[in-house]
């Protein structure tokens, strides 16, 4: 029997669309408003929530060295409130919050731009930001806008930067969507970045919690390695010493560029009617100025023409990791890397991954982990991403028995040699496929999750992308597996990191 | 029909908003009325062959099919000596194979199904999992039966289990937050099943008859509940599991006395040294259960203390105010038959220490002795009731709270009267469950960090740590044999 999520009838300005993916079918409204910003729809009718998430096509990777971790920082600051929300007496508050801002303008010169500044000037300097905070706290409404949302019963509520994108995320009882709309436009337009300095502080401490994290340095060190000349090279928390010293200009430079509706995708989930959030999107992100077009990010990955090899020792358990530079999401390529990724690295992942019942049916975990019994854990993963992807292979060896990183290394490759020449099983490459159908059935059912996949993909190469990568999927053969495999397995192109526990346990 | 749940369902959803002018402050908003009533768990009840209960509801919107069996069976049900049988079991219960299919075959054809099994030890209870497209229903129930009721133990992937489980010991100390969740229960809760911790020994003890005699005790229908949703009729699903249930043996479960929690520990800093650059604290003391009819007025209170994220005070004070840490906040934690733990929590940069705890230790002090605010209360109660119908979105984790419901004792109207009761609370009923349930001369502060700057602190709250009472140093287990191990 044909399923469908809806049967509802379109208004003429909705542009309704159903894609059919065997028995199921997605449908997506669409309605694009006058300056740019698209708004999806997705119409569960049911239970009164609606999911209501924003994502803007802006994250880590629109960063510039000397900035790096400001699109994380700016969506920290985009909950401090505007010329409505957050402030009783907007004029007082705003004359307090530029004389702070000068005042910290003064100290950052002193204390970044100069190696000898002085420090009885900076302390005085600081004095004063102290006393006009405390006086600019008579004007602020604490987390206004969290609270407005969570007395009107909302939950799910975040939000999130990625290397690409950044989201706002709240789930609302369905007779409660124009407040999202309401908050979510006057902060596009009016977003106001007070307790900017406390807040770096905030984040600071959210760095610090990520290097308190055994290996979390040393991963940051093979990610900056891997990917040397495009903006993937620093993660989305940025360098502690960006964040020390960035500037609120800064931030609203950045907002000012990217927060643009024409640059912003926002996706209902949930039981509501598209006529009338169509609606309100006219009157609320409707009155949002467009912006000027943005250009993509600049600098690829440049061939390598040797291997990188990459050691450390510390803190977090014995391991290797493998990365090979693949192309970015939406080349030919892409979908038989994934059957590879799937296939090699199925249920063998982490720790948790792969000892929590099912799964450890991948290759790496059934040679490695169970009939060798080298490894604790093995996987493989394929991560295509916006503009530079990356297949990686992971293993910890079973030190108990003195196996060794490079001893993984040796077997990782004989596997990835053998699959050059043979390719695949054909139940291996028709498992790959079950498994992407039956993984889109069941990613239909969730609301939340349905808003993120469909808002992100929209931002990149359109929703119906999903669907297309689908058809992909199906189509790959055992020529491509072998094909791709002697492609991109060579070792000028790859990083391998080896990494040691530093004491014996 | 999958309609017919929520026929009850009174939505006034109007075009709201159309043709009225644009607010520019959320008090300009007026909303449509809404009206929800929760699922009545009486209309999913059913009882399969041999007394198996089930919550079951048909939901056709996709070709899905979802079943859980919910045993009541875990981790404080093992005997001491055999700590990790519950981890083990949670392993080999699919990987061990059934006495005619191997783990490694089941796995095999349950991925190329693109379908789920998954089994989860708790701690009094057990969880299968399954999910498979409607088509493949036949095959993935009967695997998932033969799991639940044959599981074999074969001795090869238990051999590698085992070993692969003593591996990952070697992990134990390397998080300061596992390491802090660890010892912060043991202090709190004594030496017993709750806070034991598999050693190599204890691992390497654990044979196959082990866990057989395991299963055998607490797996049968009277000890199992099933959720069940998915593109199924009520009556073939029936048919279908009445003839895999058949047979089941039925016995009755002795289960073990439940632990004791110990007397509490003496108040002060308790204190883990590790090299990081900050301190991950946890301050607190036992809690309740949520049971208790206070229950209601606790949550209302810890919402607004440290539960609430950003509209609570904890949050506000410590993380907005002073910009001293990312995570911070209060809670309440509940266990089924036991009562749960009570903590402030926060983790912060080796120099503010001592200062958040302060602040944090203010805030437990202030909601005892003093009104919270009318605002306070509105939008902690308000959130509970608007957000009320969230978690009934999904048929099948309905039936899972549902099947979870009736597995611990709790009333089957919990849900119907939930939101009454938190209406209910008042003011001086928060002030009272604070001076209850929150006792600051029992606080354990339990620290783990780098002694050294922790101790010194900074300006604004200058060391020593024992201004907060006094200073215990505790020593870490070697994961691999259990022995203390001096920590430099």
């Amino acid at each position: 029997m044909n399923k469908r999520i809806l049967a509802l009838a379109a208004a003429a300005v909705i542009l309704s669309a159903f894609v059919t993916a065997g028995p199921v079918t997605l449908d997506v409204k669409e309605h694009v408003l006058a300056n740019g910003m698209k708004i999806l729809m997705i119409p569960k009718p049911g239970v009164p929530r609606v999911v209501c998430h924003v994502y803007f096509k802006v994250g880590s990777i629109n960063e510039r060295p000397g900035i790096t971790g400001s699109a994380h920082v700016h969506e920290h600051l985009m909950f401090k409130g505007t010329e409505v929300m957050g402030v009783t007496d907007y004029a007082k508050e705003s004359a307090i919050d530029a004389r702070i801002d000068e005042l910290m303008a003064q100290v950052y010169r002193e204390k970044y731009w100069k190696t000898d500044g002085d420090a009885a000037r900076i302390a005085a300097w600081q004095k004063e930001v102290d006393d006009l905070v405390q006086a600019q706290k008579a004007f602020i409404v604490k987390d206004d806008l969290w609270t407005q949302y969570m007395k009107n019963g909302g939950t799910g509520l975040n939000a999130s930067t990625s290397q690409e994108t950044t989201g706002y995320y709240v789930t609302l009882p369905s007779n409660k969507i124009e407040l999202q709309m309401l908050m979510e436009s006057d902060r596009m337009m009016n977003a106001r970045f007070r307790e900017f300095y406390s807040e770096k502080d905030v984040i600071m401490e959210e760095r610090r919690l990520s290097e308190n994290r055994p290996g979390y340095l040393f991963g940051e060190q093979v990610q900056a390695a891997f990917y040397t000349a495009s903006p993937y090279h620093w993660d989305v928390i940025g360098w502690m010493d960006d964040l020390k010293k960035m500037t609120k200009e800064d931030l609203v430079a950045f907002h000012n560029t990217y927060y643009v509706p024409n640059n912003a995708v926002a996706i209902y989930v949930g039981d509501f009617d598209p006529k009338a959030v169509t609606a309100m999107a006219e009157k609320y992100f409707g009155r949002i100025p467009k912006g000027p077009d943005l250009e993509p990010i600049r600098t690829g990955v440049p061939a390598q023409y040797s291997e990188k090899r990459f050691y450390g020792e510390g803190p977090a358990p014995t391991s290797l990791q493998m990365m090979f530079h693949i192309p970015p999401d939406g080349d030919p390529d892409t979908a038989a890397l994934s059957v590879l990724a799937g296939t090699l690295g199925s249920g063998g992942g982490g720790f948790r991954g792969g000892m929590g019942g099912g799964g450890g049916t991948g290759r790496l975990y059934k040679n490695l982990v169970r009939d060798k019994q080298l490894a604790v854990s093995a996987s493989a993963s394929s991560r295509p991403q916006w503009y530079a992807g990356a297949f990686q292979f992971s293993a910890t060896p079973r030190v108990d028995k003195g196996v060794k990183p490079e001893d993984l290394e040796k077997e990782i490759w004989a596997e990835v040699e053998k699959i050059k020449k043979e390719g695949l099983t054909e139940e291996e490459i028709q498992k790959a496929k079950n498994k992407g159908e039956a993984m889109f059935v069941r990613s239909l059912g969730s609301t939340a999750g349905l808003a993120s996949r469909v808002g992100r993909a929209e931002l990149k190469r359109g929703w119906r992308s999903i669907l297309t990568d689908l058809d992909d999927l199906k189509k790959v053969t055992n020529d491509d597996i072998k094909r791709v495999a002697a492609k991109y397995f060579v070792k000028d192109n790859s990083l391998t990191a080896v990494y040691t526990r530093k004491s014996g346990r | 029909m999958k309609k017919t749940i929520f026929a009850i369902l009174a939505l006034a959803f109007i075009c709201s908003g159309l043709g009225l002018a644009q607010a520019k402050h959320p008090s300009e908003l007026t909303y449509p009325a809404l009206k929800y009533e929760p699922p009545d768990p009486k209309a999913f009840r059913t009882v399969y062959a041999g007394g198996l209960r089930a919550y079951v509801q048909e939901d056709r919107d996709l070709p899905l099919f979802n079943i859980v069996a919910i045993v009541n069976c875990g981790d404080l049900y093992v005997p001491k000596g055999k700590t990790g049988l519950g981890t083990v079991l949670g392993d080999q219960l699919i990987k061990g194979g059934t006495a005619s299919r191997e783990g490694s075959v089941i796995e095999e054809r349950i991925d190329f199904l693109g379908g789920s099994l998954n089994f989860m030890v708790g701690e009094r209870t057990s969880m299968l999992s399954l999910s498979v497209l409607a088509k493949d229903l036949d095959e993935g129930l009967a695997l998932f039966f033969d799991v639940l009721r044959n599981p074999a133990f074969r001795e090869e992937p238990l051999k590698l289990a085992k070993a692969r489980f003593i591996e990952q010991l070697r992990q134990a100390n390397d998080q300061p937050s596992t390491v802090l969740n660890r010892e912060y229960e043991k202090l709190l809760y004594g030496d017993n099943a709750l806070t034991w911790q598999p050693t190599k020994a204890s691992y390497e003890g654990i044979a196959a008859a082990d866990l057989k005699a395991f299963h055998g005790k607490y797996f049968s229908p009277k000890n199992t509940i099933l959720a069940v949703s998915g593109d199924f009729s009520k009556a073939a699903i029936k048919g279908k599991i009445d003839k895999l249930a058949a047979g089941w043996r039925a016995g009755t479960v002795v289960f073990p006395a439940l632990p004791q929690a110990a007397p509490s520990p003496e108040p002060g800093v308790y204190f883990i040294q590790k090299a990081i650059n900050q301190g991950y604290i946890s301050l607190g003391h036992l809690g309740l259960e949520d049971t208790n009819p206070d229950y209601y007025a606790v949550q209302v209170m810890n919402f607004i203390l440290g539960g609430g994220s950003f509209t609570s005070r904890i949050t506000t004070k410590v993380r907005s105010d002073e910009g001293l840490s990312y995570n911070q906040g209060s809670r309440f934690s509940y266990r089924w038959g036991l009562p749960g733990t009570f903590s402030g929590y926060v983790q912060t940069k080796s120099s503010t220490v001592g200062y958040a705890v302060s602040l944090i230790e203010a805030e437990f002090d202030r909601i005892r002795k003093e009104p919270v605010t009318d605002a306070e209360l509105e939008t902690a109660v308000n959130y509970y009731l608007e957000s009320f119908a969230d978690g009934f979105q999904s048929a099948q984790a309905t039936m899972q709270t549902f099947a979870n419901l009736e597995m611990t004792g709790k009333p089957m109207d919990y849900y119907k009267t939930y939101r009454s009761k938190i209406q209910a609370v008042t003011k001086d009923r928060i002030r009272e469950v604070a001076a209850k349930y929150i006792q600051p001369d029992k606080l354990a502060v339990m620290i783990v960090g780098d002694w050294e700057p922790c101790n010194k602190g900074g300006d604004k709250w200058p060391g020593p740590l024992d201004k907060l009472g006094k200073v215990h140093r505790i020593d870490l287990i070697d994961p691999m044999t259990g022995e203390t191990v001096k920590t430099p």
